[in-house]
């Protein structure tokens, strides 16, 4: 077993001794060691790639999309799940098509959508599609969180005079907390990955976001393996990091996304 | 339980409404409209009835996305699901697993981008990892232009998804494995079982579902695949790598075709759709027949 995973961790090593190495060496010797150990390569990368610009667009997109999808998510999921009134079944049932169709059926049209309303190169562009694209799968499973929970804490606010929009920041929001931890972790990750869209609807280099704008990086510096080396180490050691930290809700929040 | 007022369940629902429609639904059916038109994106479209699907059906480049995506599937399903599936078993049976965990489940997480520039170092025919180390060991004819090549361009990418993806299979049979009885388990030990009779011949049948979903997840996201595709050899050589999203992206992109684009579109959506359909009829009927 120990053998067997080193084949997954084998590349991620080999790219970060690569980061290292010259690219004489790299040509020379792909599976020796540096030489030396020269750290200067990484802000050379960092600035080379304008990984702060992208890394600061990136966190904006994603940290706005997941905003967006947790308030309003569990505002909905409150409301289906607890409040009886005349179109919820419809309603619902609309957004079960979000559910199963993937961003393939519907993204040329979204195209000409975005350039009807003149939102191409603007970060809206990617933030709304996101939160849109997310939201039907986090109002599912917010809604079966709440479903879950017995009626009396609902009934019991309302007896003590909380309408509904107060019992929603009373009451739901507070219950909701673990919901709302899985819903981030697949809402982040999703839009932080994203890839196909941020290349159509953002040309703008100082607003791509870290996927796209690695693109680009690549496409620019095709041969000067060591700075792509380390640019690519530069984005995978934070990831790496914060998976380490939080491994049990990353692994929850995407396994229980997918299975519901 | 009765609203507070007649409004409120409206005020609760329509943001997220709201935005759901402007971005998927209305496209959505834009999409459909689109793929009956004949439009390069400026001036006006105009009507072109099903030109656009008798096109799609004749045209030998996607009907080869088709092939290529059907082969991405079914290797797929055994590099990631099954090796997920294995993998599982090994490391139920084991204790302090935390560390292989851990280590298998860090592909998933990182931006596809980041993977496919990454492998396409590692199958760089000059300096690349793969071919170092089969040159290494002393196989210099086994050395390979992986992706240049359209006899391996695409099993390459297949591998790189296992690589990627099976740790996610791998999380997704644990958490199914943890459900089986402890009892029925060890029971069957008592009855002189192996640790690989118990795991195929009880726990495999008892996670049946899980397996089922995984499938799914596999077939439907392969038909979907892009970013690994579009970066690693942007559909070539000889079109031996592309796939329909990658087709569908270069009509409407770069050739301005975005009729014939939403076409292809609607056919993979009807596609997943049917596929979908499919794997809940199979469910319903296999959850009367095997019960436990």
């Amino acid at each position: 077993m120990s053998v067997y995973s080193l084949f997954y961790v084998t590349p991620l090593f080999w790219m970060i001794m690569s980061a290292f190495k010259s690219n004489g060496e790299i040509f020379q010797d792909p599976l020796g060691l540096p030489k030396s150990i020269d750290l200067s390569v990484f802000p050379r990368a960092f600035k080379a790639a304008m990984l702060d610009k992208l890394m600061i667009n990136s966190i904006i997109t994603t940290a706005s999309s997941a905003l967006i999808i947790l308030l309003c998510a569990s505002m909905a999921a409150f409301a289906f799940s607890r409040l009886n009134f005349k179109s919820s079944k419809v309603l619902l049932g609309i957004l079960t098509i979000g559910l199963i169709v993937p961003v393939q059926s519907y993204f040329i049209a979204q195209n000409q959508l975005v350039e009807f309303f003149n939102l191409k190169d603007t970060r809206v562009a990617l933030i709304l599609p996101y939160a849109g694209m997310g939201m039907a799968l986090a109002i599912w499973l917010l809604k079966a969180y709440l479903d879950s929970m017995p009626k009396e804490v609902f009934e019991a606010a309302r007896v003590d005079g909380c309408g509904d929009i107060q019992t929603y920041f009373k009451i739901v929001l507070p219950l909701l907390r673990s919901g709302i931890a899985t819903v981030a972790v697949f809402s982040i990750l999703s839009a932080w990955n994203e890839f196909l869209l941020a290349i159509i609807y953002i040309q703008r280099e100082d607003l791509k976001t870290i996927p796209s704008g690695l693109l680009t990086f690549s496409q620019k510096y095709v041969t000067d393996y060591q700075m792509l080396f380390a640019a690519l180490t530069i984005i995978t050691i934070p990831m790496v990091a914060v998976y380490v930290i939080f491994n049990r809700q990353v692994v929850a929040g995407l396994t229980e996304g997918s299975l519901k | 339980m009765k609203p507070s007022s007649r409004w409120t369940p409206f005020i609760l629902v329509s943001p997220a409404l709201l935005i759901f429609c402007f971005i998927v639904l209305v496209p959505l059916t834009g999409t459909l409209g689109l793929s009956f038109a004949r439009w390069n994106g400026f001036g006006s479209p105009s009507f072109a009835g099903i030109e656009n699907y008798h096109r799609a059906f004749t045209d030998s480049v996607f009907l080869k996305s088709f092939r290529n995506v059907g082969i991405y599937i079914l290797a797929t399903l055994f590099l990631e699901v099954l090796v997920g599936l294995i993998l599982a078993g090994i490391l139920s049976s084991r204790i302090n697993t935390t560390v292989y965990r851990v280590a298998l489940f860090v592909p998933v997480m990182l931006p596809m981008v980041v993977v496919s520039v990454l492998w396409r170092f590692i199958y760089n025919p000059d300096f690349g990892l793969i071919n170092a180390i089969v040159r290494k060991l002393g196989f210099e004819s086994f050395a390979q232009v992986w992706l240049g090549d359209p006899k391996t361009a695409l099993l390459s990418i297949c591998f790189v998804s296992g690589w990627v993806y099976s740790g996610f299979y791998l999380a997704i049979f644990t958490a199914g494995l943890q459900r089986v009885p402890r009892d029925i388990i060890e029971s069957a030990q008592l009855d002189g079982a192996t640790d690989s009779k118990v795991f195929w011949k009880i726990k495999v049948p008892m996670i049946r579902s899980v397996s089922e979903v995984s499938a799914l997840l596999c077939i439907t996201g392969g038909i979907q695949g892009f970013d690994l595709f579009y970066v690693m050899t942007g559909g070539g050589p000889y079109y031996t790598t592309e796939v329909p999203t990658t087709y569908m992206v270069r009509s409407v992109f770069r050739d301005q075709e975005i009729g014939f684009g939403s076409s292809l579109a609607v056919l993979v959506t009807f596609l997943v759709l049917i596929i979908g359909f499919v794997f809940s009829r199979i469910r319903k009927s296999g959850e009367t027949s095997i019960e436990y």
